[in-house]
């Protein structure tokens, strides 16, 4: 078994995660229910890869993920960051031990727990017995599911609003702000200084190396930052240690920010200093990892014509986000398929350290990625759409260009519980793989070469998951032809599952966003006289690591370039 | 006023109205810590919005929990944790020393005088005071063997005020004796080399000293020993790990048996380490009395774990970095790096090691080791919060050693003197000083008074009572403090009240600067930043 181990940092980056984690529970609480639909059944999925099993001191067994999640404090709501399970055996908390003087109690407001967790909750004590690991949303309840999901639309305030999931008490960590107000936690600069490598890095890397050390072969770590403030600064000095204590591990980073993180009309100096954020952190986290996937669209509205997804709404935008992280971390989970046992389930298995192989590992050596995806895939053959599976993938990453020829692409594509047909019959691997080998073929512009990995287990939609679906969306994801013509969206009532297809691309069509990177930096940092060289300076910059930081990024456009252009890039 | 012609949006505050923010910012900090000051303080109790508890009584702690807002509130705070970084005590004694200085120049700035003469008096006041602590501080020698007793007292004061008095007591020999267990001669003590180990369970009083090493995870072979004793140890950072070559090697195989052969030959690699420290093994332990724990910082995969527990070898992996050379210094041999350097001299001793497991927790005790310069503090308590409390006053105690040990000095305690040092200020240096900056020199030295005056009103003692006695004391030449429980004055040097040198010089030191800065403030603007934040 190779693990993995996740860490998100940041709030958008819990906000992803937590949805992330909703499906990963879901999966688990179908493969045990036997009223489930048997594809859930036999998924093939290991999920000890992402899952460690522990044991609360009472002797009972506790299944959680393996994950260290840094957040702002006061970004986990009403959920506790010791976690639930691990409870303290006698609950004498009102007594003080180890002072026999004066005790002077300063609560604050008990945050309310919405109505989603205490459903949860309740059903928790119901059954004491079988509680971890479990979600069985069809257990009694005297709360209305539906009240439940129109709740979550309307107002969750942090990413533990919609989150089922039982954390290890090591995995949440809350970071001090230092006195700064969450809002000007917005720039590499103050994540720099607030940041604090002897209190509070030590403890993080502590808790990391608590998940590490259980792992009997880890095959890497998935990081997910969200890179719009000032936590990028948080996660580069996190990273820089973890390449330094675990050097043959690989990172794979993903990059993740909200939509409308980046308001369009404001003042020249704040855009100054946006965009050198930017730039900044992209070339202080690259060095670090062996992959980065920039993810987070300035606008979801068009990113599937079968979603509808408020902008505005982090609790909308992460979970199509998330599910895409999942779709793409599927491959590392399936299980090798052994000869004895023919692949009726799943194929084309890989591991971190394949993937990144494949990706960025040949040719090119281009560790940049982008993300498409699928959500929810359409069936294979027939439909009232014309556009085949791949002209449905929409892109996740920002600044791209679109159409671009690039015969040295490189493609990693994931298939998961794709229908045949409209009718609603799931393709079988086979008929997967051969639909997409004929795409490519007769598609325009071909990869070099592509890698395939298809499951049956399409994506669960948990109960928390937000009402982004368009109205043609079947109850398993299916496309209806009949159009109706009422235009609320559906959300986890009416879905039960989706079929989901996410693809990474290593292609030159991110050169956009690379160049634009690297000309912000040169423009407001470097050149003489730029605008930003004081911001820079009071983040703690010199000149020379700027230079440095400039000729990472040239060296990444320049790999991208078609060969007779990188002489002049240079 | 100009500003208001560059940016119509600046919120301007003038004159009197910014100074007044400013002492009133610092008051309100002063009111926030002062019911902590000393042994008779009062514990916070912080329950956030999840129910999470935070116990803390330690100045420092509670104003990194504090979510505050004030930019000159913030400007003290700063202030305040630096001098807990710089000398790893008075916290609490910088803010309410800050704002008493504040409340002081108060009442002359509502006189009519100039913030910018009191600010000269606190300057010669700050100097003189300096120049007075030198005088009256306690030379102690250090030497070899350094006096224990005194150290203890050091250790009890400090920590007596965070943990209950009979818990305080057994600590500070604990702390006394962890620190001297560190200590190499010509050499910086670095603390780091007492680990703190935490565990939940059974009672704070059990907390203890281990000479040697506690890790806290345990080996993950079911077959290894779970106690062993006569053990050489090895201190490695060696990959016992199957690793794919590194990614942009560009390896390349034609098809699946070349495949096959590589990773056979890449698994073959680890074993052959396996089979050195193996080799090292059977050559060490010929006898049958001795065993042989490997104690890797980097992984161990299940193979190699096999092999190695087929030979009785106990083998941890993923050791903190830290422990790696905590383990030498308490075992002796030293680190490893390559399988290639392995000598039985690279082998560090100990007599016991056994695991300790506490659910899914393990522990793994290295003790009976001979020499140790590392040592580990175990701290055992019934909750987090509790742990996390002794914690915090392990660290402050720890700190108050190594002050007393690198200052070889210290300063007597309960209040005794900042008494001393105000009458020095008033009888002596207040007659030196020509003209108004007199006042500034009676302000600071009112203000001194601020420790003992809160010692006592934490104690439920009269204040008045309590300065007028102690004054009286000093001015006949007797150096007393303050006895808390009778309010009567007493000679700290018989009770054992001792302080920090460095602490007591660095607030002396810090307080009035920050203090004299935000009095010269006269205009406070806010601008910049513009407000209405697109949402």
């Amino acid at each position: 078994m190779k693990e993995i181990v996740t860490i998100q940092v940041g709030d958008y980056a819990n906000y992803v995660g937590s949805h992330f984690w909703n499906f990963q529970d879901e999966l688990i609480g179908l493969a045990g229910d036997p009223q489930a639909d048997s594809v859930f059944k036999n998924q093939d999925i290991n999920m000890d890869v992402l899952y460690r099993t522990g044991e609360i001191q009472q002797g009972i067994d506790t299944y959680t993920p393996r994950l260290v999640s840094i957040n702002m404090r006061g970004s986990l709501g009403s959920m506790s960051s010791h976690g639930t399970l691990y409870k303290e055996a006698a609950t004498t908390t009102s007594d003080v031990l180890t002072w026999t003087g004066g005790v002077s109690t300063q609560a604050s407001e008990p945050h309310k727990k919405n109505l989603f967790l205490q459903s949860l909750y309740e059903e928790e004590n119901f059954n004491m017995v079988n509680t971890i690991g479990g979600s069985n949303s069809g257990s009694p309840s005297e709360y209305q599911n539906k009240d439940i999901t129109e709740g979550l639309e309307k107002g969750v305030q942090y990413w533990t609003d919609y989150s089922k999931v039982h954390f290890h008490p090591k995995s949440l960590y809350e970071l001090n702000g230092g006195w700064t107000d969450v809002e000007d936690f917005d720039n590499y600069g103050i994540g720099r200084d607030s940041f604090d490598w002897a209190s509070q890095g030590e403890e993080v890397s502590e808790r990391l190396r608590f998940f590490v050390e259980e792992c009997d072969h880890i095959q890497g770590f998935q990081f997910v930052v969200d890179d719009s403030g000032g936590f990028s600064a948080v996660a580069a000095e996190f990273l820089e240690n973890i390449v330094d204590e675990y050097s043959n591990i690989p990172v794979m980073l993903y990059a993740v920010r909200g939509p409308g993180t980046r308001a369009s009309r404001q003042s020249r100096k704040r855009t100054i200093l946006e965009e050198l954020h930017d730039a900044i952190s992209f070339s202080r986290l690259s060095p670090y990892c062996k992959l980065i996937v920039p993810v987070g669209l300035p606008s979801l509205g068009k990113a599937s014509k079968f979603l509808h997804i408020e902008d505005e709404k982090h609790y909308h935008s992460s979970a199509v986000y998330a599910a895409a992280l999942h779709s793409i971390s599927l491959p590392f989970r399936l299980v090798p398929v052994g000869p004895t046992k023919d692949a009726c389930s799943a194929s084309g298995a890989v591991d971190f350290h394949g993937l990144i192989q494949i990706l960025s590992g040949q040719g090119r050596q281009n560790m940049v990625s982008v993300l498409d995806v699928a959500m929810p895939t359409p069936a294979l053959t027939g439909g009232q759409n014309e556009l085949s599976l791949l002209g449905n993938l929409q892109s996740l990453t920002p600044h791209i260009a679109e159409d671009v020829e690039d015969i040295q692409a490189i493609e990693h594509l994931t298939v998961h519980g794709a229908f045949a047909s409209v009718e609603g019959r799931r393709a079988s691997v086979c008929e997967v793989k051969d639909t997409v080998d004929a795409a490519f073929q007769r598609a325009n512009t071909r990869p070099l070469f592509y890698h395939l990995s298809v499951g049956l287990c399409p994506l669960p939609i948990p109960l928390p998951f937000p009402s982004i679906f368009g109205n043609q969306v079947g109850k398993h994801g299916e496309m209806m032809s009949s159009k109706l013509t009422n235009s609320s969206s559906k959300g986890s009532l009416d879905v039960h599952s989706i079929p989901m297809a996410a693809r990474l691309r290593s292609t030159s069509a991110v050169l956009p966003l690379l160049e634009s990177k690297l000309q912000n930096l040169h423009r407001y940092g470097i050149t003489r006289g730029a605008a930003g060289a004081e911001l820079l300076r009071s983040w703690g910059f010199d000149k020379e690591e700027l230079n440095e930081m400039q000729e990472t990024l040239s060296k990444m456009v320049a790999t991208l370039c078609p060969p007779q252009l990188s002489s002049d890039s240079d | 006023m100009s500003l208001r012609v560059l940016n119509p949006n600046a919120e301007v505050l003038n004159k009197s109205a910014a100074l007044h923010m400013n002492i009133n910012a610092a008051k309100g900090l002063q009111d926030v810590l002062k019911s902590n000051l000393g042994p008779k303080g009062t514990i916070k109790m912080l329950v956030g919005g999840a129910g999470d508890i935070k116990l803390t009584k330690d100045g420092n702690t509670l104003l990194k929990e504090m979510q505050i807002q004030n930019p000159t509130a913030i400007m003290i705070a700063r202030t305040a944790v630096a001098q807990d970084d710089i000398s790893g005590d008075g916290t609490t004694t910088t803010v309410i020393f800050i704002g008493e200085l504040m409340k002081q120049s108060e009442r002359y700035i509502d006189e009519g005088m100039h913030p910018r003469v009191l600010v000269d008096g606190f300057e010669i006041a700050k100097r003189a005071t300096l120049q007075f602590l030198e005088k009256f501080k306690t030379p102690v020698v250090m030497g070899d063997e350094p006096d224990k007793e005194i150290l203890k007292m050091v250790a009890r004061t400090t920590v007596r005020t965070k943990l209950y008095e009979a818990l305080a007591d057994q600590l500070t020999n604990i702390l006394v004796d962890a620190v001297l267990c560190i200590r190499k001669p010509e050499e910086a003590i670095d603390l780091f080399m007492v680990e703190i180990m935490h565990m939940r369970h059974k009672f704070d009083v059990d907390t203890r000293l281990v000479e040697g090493l506690v890790l806290d995870h345990g080996s993950r072979h079911p077959d290894m020993k779970r106690r062993a004793e006569n053990c050489y140890i090895l201190t490695c950072n060696v990959s016992l790990e199957y690793e794919k070559s590194e990614i942009n090697s560009g390896f390349f195989y034609s098809n699946a048996e070349q495949r096959e052969a590589m990773v056979v030959a890449e698994r073959r690699q680890v074993d052959e380490k396996v089979k050195k420290i193996i080799e090292l093994k059977r050559k060490v332990c010929s006898d049958n009395d001795s065993n042989f724990v490997i104690i890797n910082q980097k992984g161990i995969d299940p193979p190699s774990l096999d092999m190695l527990a087929r030979e009785g070898i106990i083998a941890l992996r993923r050791a903190k970095r830290r422990n790696m050379e905590r383990l030498v210094l308490a075992c002796g041999g030293e680190a490893v790096n390559s399988v290639d350097d392995l000598t039985p001299e690279s082998l560090g001793w100990a007599g016991l090691v056994y695991e300790h497991v506490l659910g899914e927790e393990k522990y793994t005790f290295v003790e009976n080791v001979k020499n140790p310069l590392s040592c580990t503090i175990l701290i055992k308590g019934p909750n987090d919060h509790t742990i996390a409390q002794i914690k915090d006053a392990v660290r402050d105690g720890l700190r108050a050693v190594k002050n007393t040990i690198e200052d070889e000095s210290v300063v007597l305690g309960a209040g005794a003197f900042e008494v001393a040092a105000r009458q020095h200020l008033m009888n002596e240096v207040k007659k030196t000083v020509e003209g108004r900056a007199q006042l500034g020199v009676e302000a600071f030295a009112d203000a001194l008074l601020v420790v003992p005056k809160t010692l006592a009103e934490n104690s439920g003692l009269d204040t008045q009572d309590v300065i007028i006695a102690l004054k009286g004391e000093h001015d006949r030449g007797n150096i007393v403090g303050l006895n808390l429980n009778t309010g009567e004055p007493i000679d700290p040097q018989m009770e054992g009240i001792f302080d920090n040198y460095s602490v007591k010089r660095q607030i002396i030191n810090s307080g009035p600067v920050i203090a004299s800065q935000l009095l010269l403030v006269d205009e406070v603007i806010r601008a910049g930043r513009n407000m209405r934040k697109p949402t």
